[in-house]
């Protein structure tokens, strides 16, 4: 038994300090860490790719016809980087900052407001190799309440109507 | 009718002419449907003279389908490598099944959840009383059925509140708190003690039931669900992920590529590992070294580190999609990995070395919390727990999942079947699992990580996969469906069986000794915070807050 | 610059009472994960206490289920003032995936007021002593929310919302 004591002690004492500077000294994180989730507005086309994969459903877009706005609710985010996996355009990446601690709870929301110019159409953007990321789930973008539109991503019908919309790049193109 | 099985043939002679519908729906998964009426009965035939084991009991609402529902019975065939599915249909009317417990003590709570999700009732059940919903929750609302939608708020009916075991005559109850002495809920463990000794027990847990099979059957995708599953234990993350994704790509023929299966077994072998150093710590704090602990914990950080670099989290590792991984482990990731396990073993041989030869951990340790042979296969118990009590069964030999059938596992088993026994087989399944990995990393073929997935996945199909996580077999059944997500998903832990077995093991257990008898199950330790106690002799009741209960336990170390 | 910060953090010590509400156990390691040697919380004065009675802080994890909520509202009416509520994970911030089901209430702020939030998950053991040093109010803050806009140059933004009469499309909330 006190060959065992001694043994355990040798293990303690051989280890020596080991206590990490943080907070003294900034914490290193490594290259692939999946931190808090940044966006760039300009790079994004609406597409809601990152909605539709999104598993905490953090993401949510409102279209009203030319305007869309996207909520991120990183409040309840899992940095699991699904929504950096599918963004065609490379919008959103989850970066190194892991001190997010905060005692107001708006500091989590985040949101940005996109203008949806005449030539997107929902979904048509949001091209993967993989045929389960492609559908569209419940309740996505208006396809109604409980069943998901069997089409995948060429929907019979586009759940805004685009013919009344304005032409904001042909004006544009004609003042010019 | 399809070709019926060897291994099943002595079950076809004895009940003949009962088969309605017999298909093997992947390799080595069988389904057969029979009447409802001998359900029970060929249950309890396959698990007591067939040697078959419980696995798993699943209802689902199939009223959109079919116009019935369905009660399926999953039993595993260990030495044959084969899982059996055994299912019913039962009329919308008529929701009862005889109960298999009083034979098959393993369905006992499986049945009982049927009971509270789906409604389906067990006639004959030796405990009705609710499982999984909470105390407040209305009596006649069961949420897996498919006409309530995962979000409802259900309204409150505090009057259904859940009822103890008979106390001895005369006893008055006053209940008392998970979380404080003073605090009017239900506590998590409730024990009947003569003196210093236990004479019975009794346990309410589940409250921590977040809805994942109602998420992943209504709102989520085939995609997320990994996610979710990841998310239903901290420590066990990739399993379920893994179990879930190769449920899933067996029900639908989805090829996954070597490579992938290769490194969902190193990630799964790395789990492990962390795993079981962080019970080794917690078992010694529990008996009062708390040396063991620290010492454990700071050998164990290196693994974590480890894993943040090489998957981006600590523990949720995010790794799995359906058909394949999210990333890949490059040549320089696998150096680190080889050289953090080199660390890793020669530190904690140091640490085996020790406690080994220690007769104070020995003399805590030895004889205590028994668990039998017959009453570990009676209740299905799984894992280092099984192993530890003789019963040779591992989900990685037996049923092989990821790239388990080419890497050559040792079963580690021990005759003891007490607390030693079952800590031993901790300690060499953790070189067992450094050993695993280098082989792994050695092995690992090219190529693809990711299969190409080009059409949608079919309805109707089943898949059924075991993963063995560090506590035991980890189970999911999944039922595909349309609308891009299952019909039905069923988890089942490892600690949800092994629980069921507490009772039979802390019986005739002194107090002090309690602690680390459930401990040594390595269950969620937020089950066990707090202890109710009852003294059969006095008719008090006392509660032991966890700090008092190691006080108990350590001082009997030092005695 | 250390010494002062050493003093300010000496001078504060946080006894924690740590509470799992309906959790995945992942925070509930790492919160015990900066105890051990490499984070070592032990040496600000921080130790988890084994009533709530004694503690200043209260640690809550995992998003709160309809069964535990009660049982939470006591515990924090059983802490004495001043007190310190700190909901670490993202299943005590904002519900993770599950926020909205049947059995979940959705967060701890959804039972009792929260000073810190820690998201994350599970956040990093430095996240943690990051929150804990926030709740000192002995660090600043680093996140802010984010409000941007991608328009045509002379878009109005307000006009058009004034125009646009219809109902907004609302993907999954």
């Amino acid at each position: 038994m006190f060959k065992a004591k001694l043994k355990e002690a040798v293990i303690c004492l051989g280890a020596g300090r080991v206590t990490l500077p943080y907070p003294f000294e900034p914490s290193e994180v490594p290259p692939k860490f999946r931190g808090k989730i940044e966006f760039d507005s300009r790079k994004c086309i609406g597409c809601g790719g990152c909605a539709n994969v999104c598993p905490p459903r953090c993401i949510v877009i409102e279209d009203m016809g030319e305007v869309a706005r996207i909520t991120f609710h990183l409040d309840r985010c899992i940095q699991c980087a699904r929504c950096y996996e599918v963004c065609p355009e490379n919008a959103i990446w989850p970066t190194e900052q892991f001190e997010t601690a905060t005692p107001d709870k708006s500091d989590l929301k985040s949101e940005m407001i996109i203008w949806m110019s005449s030539c997107q159409r929902c979904g048509r953007c949001f091209e993967t190799d993989n045929a389960i990321d492609r559908f569209q789930s419940k309740r996505w973008r208006g396809r109604g309440p409980g069943r998901a539109n069997k089409h995948g991503i060429f929907p019979t019908k586009p759940p805004i109507d685009f013919t009344t919309r304005k032409s904001l790049v042909r004006e544009s193109e004609d003042k010019a | 009718m399809a070709k019926q099985q060897e291994f099943l043939s002595d079950l076809w002679e004895h009940f003949p002419d009962i088969l309605e519908d017999f298909q093997e729906h992947v390799k080595n998964q069988f389904m057969a449907t029979i009447p409802r009426e001998e359900l029970p009965s060929v249950v309890k035939y396959a698990v007591n003279r067939l040697g078959a084991r419980f696995v798993i009991s699943v209802g689902t609402d199939r009223r959109e389908k079919t116009g019935d529902y369905t009660i399926s019975y999953v039993l595993a065939f260990d030495e044959d490598k084969k899982f059996l599915v055994l299912q019913s249909h039962l009329p919308p009317n008529d929701l009862t099944i005889g109960s298999v417990t009083p034979d098959v003590p393993a369905a006992n709570w499986s049945e009982r959840e049927a009971r509270d999700l789906v409604g389906i009732v067990p006639v004959g059940h030796p405990d009705p009383r609710r499982l999984i919903l909470p105390d407040d929750f209305p009596n006649n609302i069961h949420p897996l059925r498919r006409e309530y939608e995962y979000n409802e708020r259900f309204p409150s009916e505090p009057e259904n509140a859940y009822s103890w075991k008979t106390a001895p005559d005369g006893m008055t109850v006053v209940p008392l708190g998970p979380f404080y002495p003073t605090l009017e809920e239900p506590a998590c463990f409730r024990l009947y003690l003569d003196g210093e000794k236990v004479v019975g027990s009794d346990y309410r847990g589940f409250y921590n039931h977040r809805a994942v099979e109602k998420l992943g059957d209504s709102e989520l995708n085939y995609n997320q669900i990994p996610f979710v599953a990841q998310q239903i234990c901290g420590i066990c993350g990739q399993v379920h992920s893994v179990a879930y994704c190769q449920a899933v790509e067996d029900a639908c023929g989805i090829k996954v590529p070597m490579r992938a299966k290769y490194i969902r077994s190193i990630l799964l072998e790395l789990e492990r590992l962390h795993s079981h150093l962080l019970w080794v710590g917690l078992a010694g704090h529990i008996i009062g070294f708390d040396t063991v602990l620290m010492q454990l914990w700071r050998i164990r950080e290196p693994v974590m580190w480890l894993m943040e670099r090489v998957t981006g989290n600590r523990k949720h590792y995010s790794s799995n999609l359906i058909g394949g991984v999210r990333f890949d482990i490059t040549p320089e990731s696998a150096d680190d990995i080889r050289m953090v396990l080199d660390k890793v073993e020669e530190e904690f041989k140091a640490v085996y070395d020790a406690v080994v030869i220690d007769t104070t951990l020995m003399a805590r340790l030895k004889g205590v919390g028994i668990l039998t042979t017959e009453d570990a296969k009676a209740h299905g118990v799984v894992g280092p727990t099984a192993r530890g009590s003789n019963v040779a069964i591992d989900c990685r030999v037996d049923h092989p999942y990821a790239a388990y059938a080419e890497l050559d596992v040792q079963k580690q088993v021990q005759d003891g079947c007490d607390n030693w026994a079952r800590t031993v087989v901790r300690l060499l399944e953790i070189f067992e699992s450094i050993r695993l990995v280098r082989k792994a990393l050695n092995d690992m073929p090219g190529g693809e990580i990711m299969a190409k997935i080009d059409h949608p996945l079919p309805a109707e199909r089943i898949g059924l996969c075991s993963v063995e996580a560090a506590r035991g077999e980890c189970h999911h059944y999944v039922l595909t469906g349309e609308e891009n997500r299952p019909y039905r998903w069923r988890v089942r832990a490892p600690t949800y069986q092994n629980l069921q077995a507490v009772a039979c093991m802390i019986q005739g257990e002194q107090l002090a000794d309690v602690p680390i008898s459930i401990g040594s199950y390595d269950p969620c330790f937020s089950c066990t915070e707090r202890v109710e106690a009852v003294d059969v002799n006095t008719n008090q009741l006392r509660i032991y807050t966890k700090d008092e209960l190691d006080e108990m336990c350590r001082r009997k170390t030092w005695k | 610059m250390i010494g002062e910060l050493c003093k300010k953090m000496f001078g504060k010590s946080l006894w924690l009472f740590h509470t799992n509400c309906g959790a995945c156990n992942g925070c509930d390691i790492e919160v015990i994960d900066v105890l051990t040697p490499y984070y070592d919380v032990e040496r600000f004065g921080m130790r988890l206490v084994g009533s709530p009675r004694h503690a200043d802080a209260l640690v809550v994890s995992g998003s709160v289920t309809r069964q535990v909520a009660p049982a939470l509202k006591r515990l924090y009416n059983a802490t004495p003032d001043p007190k310190v509520v700190i909901a670490v994970g993202s299943c005590a911030v904002g519900g993770n995936i599950w926020f909205d089901t049947y059995n979940v209430l959705g967060g701890a702020d959804k039972v009792i007021p929260v000073n810190v939030y820690i998201p994350g998950c599970p956040p990093r053991p430095e996240a943690i002593i990051y929150g804990a040093a926030l709740a000192l109010g002995i660090v600043p803050k680093k996140v802010a929310p984010r409000r941007e806009q991608h328009l045509p140059p002379g878009f109005n933004l307000d006009e058009y919302l004034k125009e646009w009469q219809g109902e907004p499309v609302v993907t999954r909330s």
